[in-house]
């Protein structure tokens, strides 16, 4: 079997982590595709997974004061040179991750910076209209004089993490830390490394501090179920939060019941949307070009903010003078990131068919990686990655609305000023963000995600009747 | 047809043909490769451009074809909207770009539906069969008159020597399944009748309306609706009706079958099918007290496809052999695949898929980019080949199966190349758990499958 030799790769140890304690070993052996690697885990203990009902959750009484400034902590310990788990991690991810060593070490820095006070009293306060509810029982009393203490409980959540983003690592435990919940993360095979190492990083602050004890980072096979069949139960947990779609959400949906709910952050396809003033001159065709390859290049394409479709109002031959542009911005950009991957097969061929059938189509650039642009007069059928824009023409963007839909996450819009006109429509649509071009990334600290604000709908919110209020 | 590629195909019928050495094929492969790329790069608009992206003028080593091996995607790279909104003028134009001979122009307005374009296109010598997608798109195989009867004398000629029958029309066909409406399945369905069907009895017809192209892209066109959001509840109803209509017909189907299987039981039958419709017809005729000692010792089976997801006991094989008396060296196994014109049949003797002289294995690395050497014993890869017989398409196709070729003898004695029996799906092998954000519309569609 010369070609199982051929593909051979090292086996690497990926430990788990179980409510405090790093726990090695090497008796299942997994292979993760996108890292070309062959990793190795210990069994889980699925006792030590459960935190039992019988015992509050160990950072119910903590103040969120103290957990905010122990991850603020953690962030600063992460980027920490001499942070022996985060180096080997950032090591492993650079030599086997698609995206380039640069692209690694800004998307880390930008999850660190999530890290920060302002930012966690931010989304508390934007997810809590009182968030001290989290710390203790907050009286409340009605116009007809009934009392009563309402607590957003610290819930038992188990967050199936996607492999594409340590930013999401991050949040969910920062997050999953801040609603003092107990945690237990189910790591992807994409990246089964990240998750344990920032667990330890936490550990080495203080092995015995609750936000330790409430995490516990460990990994199966999406869909196995000797392990999913025996954990997820309302007994043992609240909620579930899961990424993405397809089978990984299809496997999760079978076991929600009574007591047992789903949190789902949905996969998403990000546009943009260009009007005719960006024709009103050359400088004005330049800029939107330019913003719109900002978007389509968020994370180099691999993130779901960055735009794949562009409507742009305007004749074919203005349509085909923006593509133009777009393409040369698109591929200075890919140049410039050092991150030059082939596009997959499949993609390929579907590009190189639109090109054989060039007066309805025309395509810009070559698909090799480096940035490519196709202009049709309807979305296409593929999913545009890698580089990759659909400019599509329209006579008017009212026109681009129908092709907004339930999984449209950020629209990208330009000129600015139109913006207004066209919320309501792509919010009815389906979309969640509407955003000036060139602006897919960041957001308002605190926005609701994925049209909800999730920390509101982790908490087990519980309610203590007091009686009536003396007359 | 050039000198190379006749003299191969020319052994469709020869005895010897699976007793070949690669080593003595090698040369006379290479230059029938290149005898089609010679006829070809100019006439498939998209083999040129592959060829010109690659710098490819000539064929002169197995390596030098991989550049030009096209993936079954390649054939289902046309825009869905134009199904959606019938422009069958551009499908045409599409069409034309993967086809061998100048697809007439075709006048949209003169087209009824799916099923009259494949038809009007049929009466002007292109024969397109269209893959079952029910999930996605579906494949759109251009094929020409030629194709459609090498096909003929192909299919029965592997049958022949994967199953050791000599077809003497001396059986009864039981078609146990609803078979596609293309023209490919057509054409070979009447070649195997001609050879097996005892012509003093009446064919038994499947009872359950074909599946023609038109029914099978109707899913996927309303899939595409629902995506879109512009599917109405009553566009679901209806359709929820139209399927249950169906499984009606195809549950009934068994019982009807069943007794028909039973009836004529006395003579030779030939039974075909699905595993899924031939253990349902099994069992019904198992609980109407019918098994092995009741039908004909010299019973054949030819079964196509793998299990298709159905759901079956783990020993519906054995059930289903052990019903109709099939003996273990009647059953024929061939390994094909639909961009193909040619089969693999499976030797008795050593389990083994043979492939034939006319068609190249190409067996690639994993990611389907480069030829792996040809090995010493047996290796694993990516299955490739080129079937020289294709005339109305390119004949080079790279497939997402995963295979374990020897091009030493098997142990049954034939010489030529051959495959093991455990083909697997890498999209089955790797289908994990990556999750990640981005994400299409498609993870929202639900229940048009």
């Amino acid at each position: 079997m010369s070609a199982a030799i051929k593909d051979h790769q090292p086996v690497v140890s990926a430990p788990f982590f179980l409510r405090g304690e790093t726990v090695e070993g090497s008796d299942a052996q997994h292979r993760s595709r996108d890292l070309g690697v062959t990793f190795t885990t210990p069994t889980i203990d699925l006792n030590r997974a459960v935190h039992p009902r019988s015992e509050v959750p160990p950072l119910l009484n903590v103040p969120l004061a103290e957990i905010v400034d122990f991850l603020v902590e953690t962030g600063q310990r992460m980027l920490a040179a001499d942070n022996p788990y985060m180096q080997e991690c950032f090591d492993r991810m650079a030599a086997t991750h698609i995206l380039p060593r640069s692209v690694v070490e800004t998307t880390a820095r930008h999850a660190v910076a999530y890290l920060d006070k302002r930012i966690l009293m931010a989304e508390v306060e934007q997810n809590f209209p009182d968030p001290r509810a989290l710390d203790g029982w907050v009286p409340k009393q009605d116009f007809t004089g009934r009392k009563s203490f309402v607590r957003a409980f610290a819930p038992r959540l188990i967050h199936v993490l996607p492999g594409n983003s340590p930013g999401v690592a991050v949040k969910s435990i920062a997050q999953g830390a801040m609603v003092k919940a107990v945690n237990l993360f189910k790591m992807s095979s994409a990246d089964p490394f990240t998750m344990v190492a920032i667990l330890r990083t936490m550990a080495a602050i203080d092995p015995n501090h609750p936000i330790v004890k409430s995490m516990s980072a460990v990994y199966w096979r999406g869909g196995d179920a000797s392990v999913e069949q025996v954990l997820y139960r309302p007994q043992y947990f609240d909620k579930i939060v899961a990424w993405g779609g397809g089978d990984a959400i299809n496997n999760v949906i079978q076991y929600l019941g009574p007591g047992f709910q789903l949190v789902s952050f949905d996969p998403k396809t990000s546009i943009s949307m260009v009007g005719r003033e960006a024709f009103a001159s050359e400088a004005a065709t330049d800029k939107a070009a330019d913003l719109a390859s900002a978007d389509v290049m968020t994370l180099n394409q691999e993130a779901c903010v960055a735009s794949r479709f562009v409507y742009v109002e305007g004749s074919q031959e203005q349509v085909d003078r923006f593509s133009e542009k777009l393409q040369r911005r698109i591929a200075e950009r890919a140049a410039a990131s050092g991150d030059i991957r082939p596009l997959a097969m499949d993609l390929r061929e579907q590009i190189e068919a639109l090109m054989m059938i060039d007066d309805e189509f025309r395509v810009w650039g070559k698909t090799d990686g480096r940035g490519l642009v196709v202009r049709s007069e309807e979305p296409v059928d593929f999913h545009p990655i890698n580089k990759t824009a659909n400019v599509v023409r329209v006579d008017s963007l009212d026109d681009a609305v129908k092709w907004v839909n339930v999984a449209t996450q950020t629209i990208g819009f330009y000129p600015f000023a139109r913006m207004p006109d066209y919320r309501d429509r792509l919010a009815s649509g389906g979309a969640q963000r509407i955003v000036q071009l060139g602006e897919a990334g960041p957001s308002t600290i605190g926005n609701p995600h994925d049209a909800m604000y999730p920390m509101h709908r982790f908490v087990h919110w519980m309610a203590h009747e007091d009686g009536r209020a003396a007359a | 047809m050039g000198n190379a590629i006749e003299k191969l195909t020319g052994l469709v019928k020869a005895e010897h043909r699976y007793d070949i050495p690669f080593a003595e094929l090698r040369d006379t492969q290479i230059e029938a490769m290149n005898e089609r790329f010679q006829a070809r790069k100019d006439a498939i608009k998209l083999l040129g451009h592959r060829a010109g992206e690659a710098k490819i003028d000539t064929i002169r080593s197995h390596a030098e074809a991989v550049p030009l091996l096209l993936p079954h995607t390649a054939y289902k790279s046309y825009p869905e909207s134009w199904l959606m909104d019938e422009r069958w003028d551009r499908l045409g134009k599409w069409m034309d770009t993967v086809s061998s001979h100048r697809v007439p122009a075709q006048d949209r307005s003169k087209v009824r539906d799916m099923d009259d374009w494949i038809e009007q296109l049929q009466a002007q010598g292109f024969f397109v069969s269209c893959s079952s997608g029910t999930t996605g798109k579906s494949a759109m195989l251009v094929a020409s008159r030629q194709d459609m009867l090498w096909c003929q004398t192909e299919a029965v000629a592997t049958y022949t020597w994967g199953s050791g029958i000599t077809p003497a029309q001396d059986r009864q066909m039981f078609g146990m399944a609803a078979v596609a409406h293309v023209p490919r399945n057509l054409y070979t369905g009447e070649a195997y009748v001609a050879a097996l069907q005892d012509p003093s009895h009446e064919r038994f017809n499947y009872p359950v309306p074909p599946m023609t192209v038109g029914g099978l892209t109707q899913m996927v066109v309303l899939r595409k609706a629902i995506a879109d959001g512009t599917a109405k509840p009553g566009d679901l109803q209806k359709f929820e009706a139209t399927s249950a209509a169906r499984q009606k017909a195809v549950d009934d189907a068994v019982g009807i079958t069943a007794q028909a299987v039973i009836d004529a039981r006395k003579s030779k039958l030939h039974v075909t099918g699905l595993w899924a419709g031939l253990y349902n017809v099994a069992k019904a005729v198992r609980e109407l007290g019918y098994s092995a000692k009741d039908f004909h010792p010299e019973n054949s089976i030819y079964v196509g496809g793998g299990l298709k997801r159905a759901k079956l006991p783990d020993d519906y094989r054995e059930f289903v052999y052990e019903t109709f008396n099939i003996a273990p060296e009647r059953n024929y196994q061939n390994y094909s695949m639909q961009e193909l014109h040619s089969g693999m049949p499976r030797c008795r003797a050593g389990g083994r898929y043979h492939v034939p002289p006319w068609v190249v294995p190409l067996i690639l690395d994993k990611s389907g980019d480069a030829l792996l050497p040809i090995g010493n014993g047996e290796y694993e890869g990516r299955a490739a080949f080129f079937d020289l017989s294709i005339d109305g398409r390119w004949g080079g196709v790279i497939s997402g199966d995963r295979i374990s070729i020897d091009f030493s003898p098997c142990p049954c004695g034939h010489k030529g190349p051959s495959i093991r029996d455990n083909i697997a799906r890498y999209a089955d092998l790797e289908g994990d758990d990556k999750i990640g954000c981005a994400g299409t519309v498609d993870a929202y569609v639900r229940g048009v499958s």
